[in-house]
């Protein structure tokens, strides 16, 4: 083995063990603690659950709301990336960038823009749908169903779809705007493609049939573990990591509320072993999707269909809409404030909220300098996740490549444990590991950047691994013949390819970093480092008796919507037109 | 799966394993001891910066942390957790291992149980100029209050005469079926002003004249039957379903409910930000109220104690002190001091008729049975 070989091999077998220790640790850490503190076994643990307080309760709520968020996901996210990937779109780049950004926008941000919408003074009430209030329509429904609060459950599972929209569209629209169309006209010509509903059945089933169920898992997953849509728009229902949410600082002390560790124990692995299943779905999912990819380029089959019909337009536009009216609520909300005169309430214009937010009047710093911080730690994220998820993907590639399928396949659901893994445990085992370890590790400003490497690297493999699947060995043969050196031949045969879902996977990172919310994390928001996420959920938390502090949330969380905004606007320009990644 | 993968997983397991277990350390001693007292603490390393363990007091804005830094030269950090139960939870979880010099927002239902576990240590903060009720419940060397106010029931005015419901005169008249799905808890396993009044219908139950009959837990389950709605917190009940609050302005609201647990005068902190308006007030049953004193006080372990020394002294001074009505929406512990007039602030504000028969060493003995009590009460109805 050469030099660059053997280089090669230790520094893939660096990032699997760091990656790998990096994600289990903290969670095997956590579990080994409670089950001291509670003298429980990880068996008896799972085997109690049925007796936590309001664990099967959270269990039933958390799998009927995550199951109805992926379907309809799949019911409004299916007609948009059908329409966007079937016909030539103008600024296609900027409709899919502002189709992503409800998924890396912060929780708490998306709860706001929901609830302003679906309020009191909300557009939809205005319509008569009043679903947080559940009066006429709604109320109805709910009376002659007997259902508690429908219309709670149906602003949440509306929102997960808003949330895991851009899922559908990434995993969906590369399908079939690189689907030949002569194969859909030379079916239509066959006995068994003479209808509608037989083409949908042996073409367009077996066609996306692979990639709507792996957005679909995914959506599931994302719905699954959520927490701050919950606590806001269905507040008397818990899903299992807000049930953990709640008893959670108080997990792991010997001696002091052991009920807290026993609920958290048995919930979190409860957690676990679902979202590891759905995990290893997903991965199934991807690898058929994937596989199943037609080679016409996107170009051909857009030019094909040629503009978009009126049908088509309407539905996009539709779902644009959709995206943005939160956004646009959230904005409005920042330049309005409460202004209650002799008992009636008004609305006004104002930049009081602005300068608040800039000034730093009503929280522990200014907006700008909030903002400083969090692009610090989502370059600094970057720097990390990147490259680690761009050698776990090539390698989980190049175990495939070289016959160890079962290997390739256990490193690839390896790269996903830390989305099985309860933010909350992970939290709680950095938590206690660095307490025993080196306690002076919680005074340094970086630590935040721990926990968002550990939920970015995930998404980079799963865009960096298709981008490599894609990867014409021709190049790579053609490298050899000309006798470059392996530098050069790596270089020249896959870094030119793999440029673009470089940037996209770099942007997505930098987003998710901006927008995570490390409170859930680390159990504490330490030092003075705050980024704007925390900003915005320090405004959010307090008392509103004074009319501004809402009002300067707004700005807050206006400015990190724009902040991700733009970064995604300049993604897009990097996406190679045939980009198969899921994201 | 061939034997290069098993021994892969195995190899990786058994490196995470060992390595979280390689457990029996001084700090893990410390955490474990039965003795919470007897344990060796670590001392936190100085690095000449004040580190506070606090919640989102509204009150410490950058401005008035920058006014701190250029009296004393020492550089503050705060470490945030949600509320008093994550500050008490916290210095449990790191007791062996302080990452903070100073606590702030421990309240009185809480801190027993921090002196309890020897988790402060004695302050030199001299307590002269304090008020007597700020004093009532701990005097002495290891916690200094900083702000207070009285926990009690809040109800919509309008909202009682719309529906021609009477004012209660006794905490059973809630578990009228008038009252039914129309009060809103929050939990006092999560929530301090929850655990405040939990403490306070001890008082009401326990002792005469509330005492009329039955007993803490009965009305506890009578209520839960009634279709209350109990919360994870204070924000939950307070502005998602209370009718009378800021709630019904903000965008969360559901409203229903016409009663809730709050502070006596919240009514007075609606009006101050209201334009002199308020339909809330406050529902002054003897013995249904609970004194709350926010507490702050040096960490055992902290590394910056002068500094901490002198934090307590800068927001126990007048100066900052006398604006905690506007800060934090409490009342100032200093002698002399009173709610601002301003806006119908202090007009609003009602008094409250409390015992006081809630002492430190009931909380720090029962507690935990009372929540418990609390929580199968809830359970059963």
């Amino acid at each position: 083995m050469s030099v660059f070989g053997r280089t090669e091999k230790s520094v893939r077998i660096l990032a699997v063990v760091f990656f790998t220790l990096g994600s289990t640790l903290p969670f095997a850490y956590a579990l080994l603690r409670l089950e001291y503190v509670t003298g429980w076994s990880s068996f008896q643990a799972l085997q109690e659950f049925s007796s936590v307080y309001g664990g099967m309760e959270a269990l039933r709520f958390t799998l009927l709301e995550a199951i109805a968020s992926a379907l309809l996901t799949v019911l409004i996210g299916l007609p948009v990336a059908w329409c966007l990937s079937r016909y030539r779109w103008k600024r296609i780049r900027t409709l899919r960038a502002l189709i992503a950004v409800p998924f890396v926008t912060p929780s708490i941000v998306a709860a706001m823009g929901f609830l302003s919408l679906i309020g009191q003074n909300g557009w939809l009430v205005k319509i008569g749908i009043d679903l947080r209030l559940e009066t006429g329509l709604i109320g109805s429904f709910a009376e002659i169903s007997g259902w508690n609060h429908p219309g709670h459950f149906l602003a949440l599972i509306i929102a997960h779809a808003w949330f895991n929209l851009s899922l559908m569209i990434r995993f969906v629209e590369p399908t079939l705007s690189s689907l030949d169309p002569a194969w859909e006209e030379q079916l239509s010509m066959l006995p068994n493609g003479k209808t509608r509903i037989a083409r949908i059945k042996y073409l367009w089933i077996p066609i996306i049939g692979p990639a709507v169920l792996c957005a679909a898992a995914l959506s599931f997953l994302f719905s699954f573990t959520s927490f701050a849509l919950v606590k806001w728009l269905t507040p008397t229902n818990f899903t299992l990591e807000a049930l953990m949410a709640e008893a959670g600082s108080s997990a792991g002390i010997v001696n002091y509320r052991i009920e807290s560790s026993e609920l958290i124990y048995s919930v979190a692995l409860v957690q676990f072993l679902i979202l590891l299943l759905t995990l290893w779905l997903t991965s199934v999912l991807q690898k058929k999707y994937s596989r199943r990819l037609s080679l016409v380029s996107e170009k051909n089959a857009r030019t094909h269909h040629g503009a978009p019909t009126k049908a088509a337009q309407i539905t996009v536009f539709a779902g644009v809409l959709f995206t943005l009216l939160p956004f646009i609520s959230v904005i409005l909300s920042s330049f309005q404030v409460r202004k209650i005169s002799g008992g009636s309430v008004e609305r006004i214009w104002t930049l009081e909220g602005w300068r608040n937010a800039w000034s730093g009047d009503l929280s522990t710093m200014g907006v700008g300098e909030a903002m400083s911080n969090s692009i610090i730690y989502a370059l600094c994220t970057l720097l990390i996740a990147l490259p680690l998820g761009w050698i776990l993907a090539s390698t989980v590639f190049k175990l495939e490549q070289t016959g160890w399928t079962k290997s390739s396949k256990l490193l690839d659901l390896a790269c996903m444990l830390p989305l099985a893994v309860s933010a909350l445990m992970v939290g709680l085992g950095v938590l206690l590991g660095g307490l025993r370890w080196y306690p002076e590790m919680f005074g340094w400003f970086l630590l935040p950047v721990y926990p968002h490497v550990l939920l970015t690297v995930p998404f980079v493999v799963r865009i960096m691994l298709p981008a490599y699947h894609s990867l014409d060995p021709s190049f790579a043969e053609q490298c050899q013949m000309l006798n470059l050196s392996p530098l050069r031949s790596w270089y020249h045969g896959k870094l030119m390819f793999l440029r673009g879902p470089a940037v996209v996977a770099g942007s997505l990172t930098l987003a998710f970093s901006l927008g995570e919310f490390g409170a859930s994390w680390l159990l504490v928001r330490s030092g003075t480092w705050d980024t704007l996420s925390i900003v915005v959920d320090q405004l959010m938390s307090r008392p509103n008796f004074d009319p501004t502090i809402h009002t300067t949330a707004m700005a807050a969380a206006t400015m990190l919507m724009l902040l991700t905004f733009t970064l995604f606007v300049l993604a897009e320009r990097f996406r190679a037109h045939d980009d198969r990644s899921g994201f | 799966m061939n034997m290069k993968s098993k021994a892969g997983i195995l190899i990786m397991l058994m490196l995470s394993f060992s390595l979280s277990g390689c457990l029996g350390d001084r700090v893990t001693e410390a955490i474990e001891s039965e003795d919470p007292c007897s344990a060796e603490i670590q001392v936190r390393n100085s690095d000449g910066t004040l580190k506070i363990l606090t919640y989102d007091i509204a009150g410490f804005s950058d401005e008035l942390i920058a006014q701190f830094v250029n009296q004393t030269g020492t550089e503050v950090e705060f470490i945030r957790t949600d509320d008093a139960g994550g500050i008490l939870d916290q210095m449990m979880l790191t007791k062996a291992a302080p990452q903070a010099d100073l606590m702030i927002g421990l309240d009185n239902t809480y801190l027993p149980t921090a002196i309890q576990n020897c988790l402060l240590i004695e302050n030199n903060v001299s307590d002269e100029s304090f008020t007597q009720t700020s004093l009532e419940f701990y005097r002495g060397p290891l916690a200094v209050p900083f702000d207070e106010g009285d926990v009690c029931l809040n109800y919509d005015e309008d909202a009682l005469a719309a529906d021609n419901m009477s004012v209660p005169t006794s905490l059973w008249n809630l578990t009228e079926p008038e009252w039914n799905g129309k009060i809103t808890f929050p939990s006092p396993m999560t929530s301090s002003p929850g655990r405040a009044f939990l403490a306070a219908t001890v008082d009401y139950f326990g002792h005469s004249p509330g005492n009329q009959s039955g007993d803490m837990a009965a009305w506890w389950t009578a209520i839960a039957q009634n279709g209350a709605i109990f919360t994870s917190g204070w924000s939950e009940s307070y502005v998602t379903y209370y009718t009378g609050g800021y709630g019904e302005y903000m965008e969360g609201y559901i409203g229903g409910a016409y009663l809730t647990v709050s502070y006596c005068h919240s009514p007075g902190v609606e009006a101050y930000h209201a334009d002199n308006y308020t339909h809330s007030t406050s529902l002054v049953l003897p013995r249904a109220s609970f004194h709350q004193v926010e507490y702050t006080g040096i960490i055992k372990g902290a590394a910056e104690v002068d500094a901490a020394n002198q934090f307590i002294e800068f927001i126990t001074s007048m100066e900052v002190n006398e604006n905690m009505p506007d800060y934090n929406s409490m009342y100032s512990v200093l002698s002399g001091t009173d709610l601002p007039e301003t806006n119908g602030y202090r007009f609003h504000a009602d008094q409250a008729i409390v015992s006081n028969a809630i002492t430190q060493e009931m909380i720090e003995q029962n507690m935990d049975s009372w929540l418990t009590t609390w929580q199968n009460a809830v359970q059963m109805g």
